[in-house]
């Protein structure tokens, strides 16, 4: 920008003076680092292949009782609702989002607010399950984050100021973004939400320093992907090749298969990592064919979002098992061989172990108790449906037959992420026993309007939990020990090389578990709810603990039954940091 | 190090001669704003320095007020405007290239009856302080935004209402644009606010900078004279990264 006759641009000052004040931000290489360096979490789910595992042993089975609430910050105002953050930590500084769009900036080491950004939203937003948020990506100087009105903005990482701001799809037609985003290979890497909405879903790659649309990839076979050159839109292949392979007439154009998750960026095979949420409409008689890509894992080239291979858990999908679970990277040995795997726990009920390299199924099996909807996987790990289990086609009638299926359409397991010890070979799935009756309903689309065509009610299937935390042995599907909880599960997990298994529950409590017993070691009452995900690092010497606590999430709005068993959980919105001080770690 | 000196001694010169003369408003607040607004730069009351506001605030959120300082056209550096009794005092600061005119009207909030204050700061590195007084029954600041209790404000944000009015050999350019400019003070709504605009031409060169501030009134309303009648752009963006374009 040319300046005519003036001595300077205010503008340009101040981003100026910005940058020299600031230590250097995050790089490829802390990226890269993620899985080896406890001084700070740059990265959604801890290390790069999404493990949410720590190296850190300072913290143990031997100590964590001794573990200590050192501060905590509450996110204020009026808006209570659900805190499902991953915190990021930077150069003692913490990076979170909380519900409404929030971002704050705070001193990891005294919990002193450094600033907040409140994103103005439209009151005509369309959230399906709360106004959550799963938090920042961080790269350069820049805090970056997606809102519910569907925008991705970079903050100045210093002062909480927008640096650029992008619309990444309509908020009318019911897109949102709740997801972190994901930086890869130098690319800012996206999804969108709103499944429940008839949108197309798609994943997206900008440019993190200017906000850029560098490609986007359509998650709904039959549309077209593009890679941008020079702000121009060049056609890069139709999803799948051509429409109509899989969907009847054109309700691929409303298709669903939202990727609300994010994903996760797996260098050892230079792929995205994401998975695609439930087909529109719920009501699966209205779109015969497997809808591809929706319930899916795909692995995408992050150079130009083509897709490499596909899985899909649930073809078909007639009960929201919308499979947009997590897929993480893990390497095992198998007589002699190192195999390149990835694990994912459905919505659905199956918990999947596939090739990473080409996305072959390798083995599958149930990790709840009751699965009605299917009597099992085939070779292929394509479920052997139980047709007394779909819901019926209403035809002329309103409604068609209701039946009882299990689990939930909330899942098996659902947004909540799980961790991997490299310790124990195990997976920590956070999981609930529940079912419930669905019939199905005619329904059209409009945009901006509800597209389900379903009805639905939740039950428990126990009287005394629905919750129930699971370590998974993911070569044999056994499982090695479980903690049930009477509310529903909604919190991610934390595994350490402490031997120690993190969580929270609905009830309020941070909880430590021994990671091969299952023994319960600590708990702490947070006030409220804990629906995000513990993360630890290390500071000055000590090993530190945060999780945010705020109860809210899909559960209390769609609870049917379930209703009764949290209708006393209070709201609340505080980050809670601990740590275990020096002299007691000599102590033990 | 004698250049060094030879500054200092200008500027003690300077600072010297320049003698501030009686503050025309009731003030208990000038020495508090001049230190924080001003800094040790030296300054005068100026009647030079035309601030115009009505003597009271019919309506304490669109409170009008001009300052004009073309009696010192071609030496103005930058423009400050502050009302000293608001929560948030700050207006805004302007700086004309050569080819705009050291003149901008535009509509503000009062939190109460206020001394309004216009500094203009001239090439020799003096403050020329213009002021005018403002009898308000208040509240301007506080009181909750009547853009957002319309249905759809959303839908309006960012449209622009711009036209220009030829003045012999100048235009007047007066923009309007919709905003609820929330400065935080109400419960509950962020701060959300335009805080930076600039004056381009037809290549884009930037013509004035204008930085803003919550003391604006919302649906904020912007007046520049402009040499000549060439295209002109006034380019916002507000707090939360939303951009903003007018044409005149």
């Amino acid at each position: 920008m040319k300046l005519t006759g003036l001595t300077h641009s205010t503008l340009c000052l101040a981003i100026t003076l910005a940058s020299l004040s600031a230590v250097a931000g995050v790089t490829d290489q802390d990226i890269s680092d993620s899985g080896k360096r406890n001084d700070q979490i740059v990265v959604n789910g801890l290390n790069q292949a999404g493990q949410r595992y720590s190296t850190l042993d300072t913290l143990n089975t031997s100590n964590v009782k001794e573990l200590r609430p050192v501060w905590a910050l509450s996110f204020g105002g009026e808006k209570q609702r659900g805190q499902q953050a991953q915190p990021m930590i930077k150069d003692g500084v913490m990076y979170v989002t909380a519900s409404y769009s929030r971002v704050f900036a705070a001193d990891a080491r005294t919990g002193k607010k450094l600033w907040q950004y409140d994103a103005r939203l439209p009151d005509g937003i369309m959230p399906c399950c709360d106004v959550i948020n799963r938090g920042v990506a961080l790269y350069g100087d820049l805090v970056i984050f997606g809102t519910l009105d569907a925008k991705l903005v970079a903050l100045n990482k210093d002062t909480g100021k927008v640096v650029w701001k992008k619309t990444v799809a309509d908020y009318k037609a019911g897109y949102s973004i709740s997801a972190a985003p994901l930086i890869a290979k130098g690319k800012l890497i996206t999804g969108v939400a709103g499944g429940e909405f008839g949108v197309v879903g798609k994943i997206e790659a900008y440019d993190p320093s200017n906000g850029e649309l560098l490609w986007t990839r359509p998650t709904v076979e039959g549309n077209m992907g593009y890679v941008y050159k020079d702000g121009k839109a060049v056609e890069n292949g139709i999803s799948g090749g051509a429409p109509g392979k899989t969907w009847p007439g054109d309700l691929w154009k409303t298709g669903g298969a939202a990727p609300w998750l994010g994903g996760f960026y797996d260098p050892t095979t230079d792929s995205l990592l994401f998975g695609t949420g439930n087909p529109s409409p719920w009501n699966s008689h209205l779109r015969p064919g497997d809808n591809l890509f929706s319930s899916s894992r795909l692995a995408l080239n992050p150079e130009d979002g083509s897709i490499k291979w596909h899985f899909q858990t649930t073809p078909h999908d007639g009960w929201d098992f919308d499979g947009v679970n997590e897929l993480v990277s893990f390497d095992y040995q198998d007589g002699g061989k190192t195999i390149k795997a990835a694990a994912t726990a459905d919505r659905n009920g199956f918990f999947y172990v596939l090739d990473r390299t080409n996305g072959k199924f390798i083995r599958g099996f149930p990790f709840v108790d009751k699965i009605t909807w299917a009597k099992g996987l085939d070779k292929d790990g394509r479920p052997i449906y139980d047709d007394a289990h779909r819901p019926g086609e209403p035809g002329a009638e309103k409604k068609g037959t209701s039946v009882f299926v299990a689990p939930s359409f909330l899942g098996g397991k659902n947004w909540m992420p799980m961790a991997y010890s490299q310790d124990t070979g195990l997976f920590y799935v956070p999981s609930n026993e529940w079912g419930m009756d669905m019939w199905n309903e005619g329904v059209t689309y409009k945009k901006g309007a509800a597209y389900l065509g379903a009805g639905f009610t939740i039950k428990p299937l126990n009287e005394d939990y629905i919750g129930v935390l699971r370590a998974i042995d993911p070569k044999t599907g056994k499982e090695v020990w479980r903690y049930k909880n009477y509310a529903p599960l909604w919190g991610g997990v934390l595994a350490t090389k402490g031997n120690l298994v993190f969580t929270g529950n609905p009830e309020g409590y941070l909880m430590a578990f021994d990671a091969k017993t299952g023994e319960k070691l600590y708990q702490f009452n947070t006030g409220s709810g804990v629906i995000a995900s513990p993360v630890t690092w290390e500071m000055d010497g000590e090993q530190y603990v945060t999780v945010l606590s705020g109860w809210g999430g899909a559960v209390p709005l769609w609870g049917g039954e379930v209703a009764k068993r949290i209708k006393d959980l209070d709201q609340g919105g505080m980050i809670w940091t601990f740590k275990l001080p020096k002299e007691l770690v000599a102590k033990h | 190090m004698w250049w060094n000196s030879v500054l200092l001694a200008l500027l003690l010169t300077s600072a010297a001669h320049a003698s501030p003369g009686k503050d025309p408003m009731p003030s208990v607040m000038w020495q508090f704003y001049q230190q924080k607004m001003l800094g040790d730069k030296p300054f005068v009351f100026d009647d030079k320095v035309v601030l115009q506001a009505p003597p009271f605030a019919e309506d304490s959120r669109q409170v009008p007020i001009q300052v004009d300082a073309r009696a010192y056209a071609g030496q103005v550096e930058k423009i400050i405007a502050w009302a000293e009794l608001n929560p948030i005092p700050r207006i805004f600061s302007f700086e004309p290239g050569p080819q705009v005119q050291p003149l901008l009207a535009i509509r503000i909030r009062v939190e109460q009856a206020t001394p309004i204050r216009a500094a203009v700061l001239t090439k020799d590195g003096v403050w020329h302080v213009g002021s005018a007084w403002v009898e308000a029954a208040g509240g301007g600041c506080t009181a909750p935004s009547v853009v957002r209790a319309q249905e759809g404000w959303e839908e309006r944000l960012g449209q622009i209402h711009a036209a220009r009015f030829i003045h012999g050999n100048d235009s007047r350019l007066r923009l309007r644009v919709d905003h609820p400019m929330d400065n935080g003070m109400v419960g509950g709504v962020p701060e959300f606010y335009l805080d930076q605009a600039q004056l381009r031409d037809e290549q884009g060169q930037v013509l004035a900078n204008i930085e803003l501030f919550p003391a604006v009134a919302e649906n904020p309303v912007i007046s520049l004279e402009v040499q000549g009648h060439d295209q002109a752009r006034l380019w916002l963006r507000d707090n939360s990264g939303n951009e903003f374009e007018g044409e005149f």
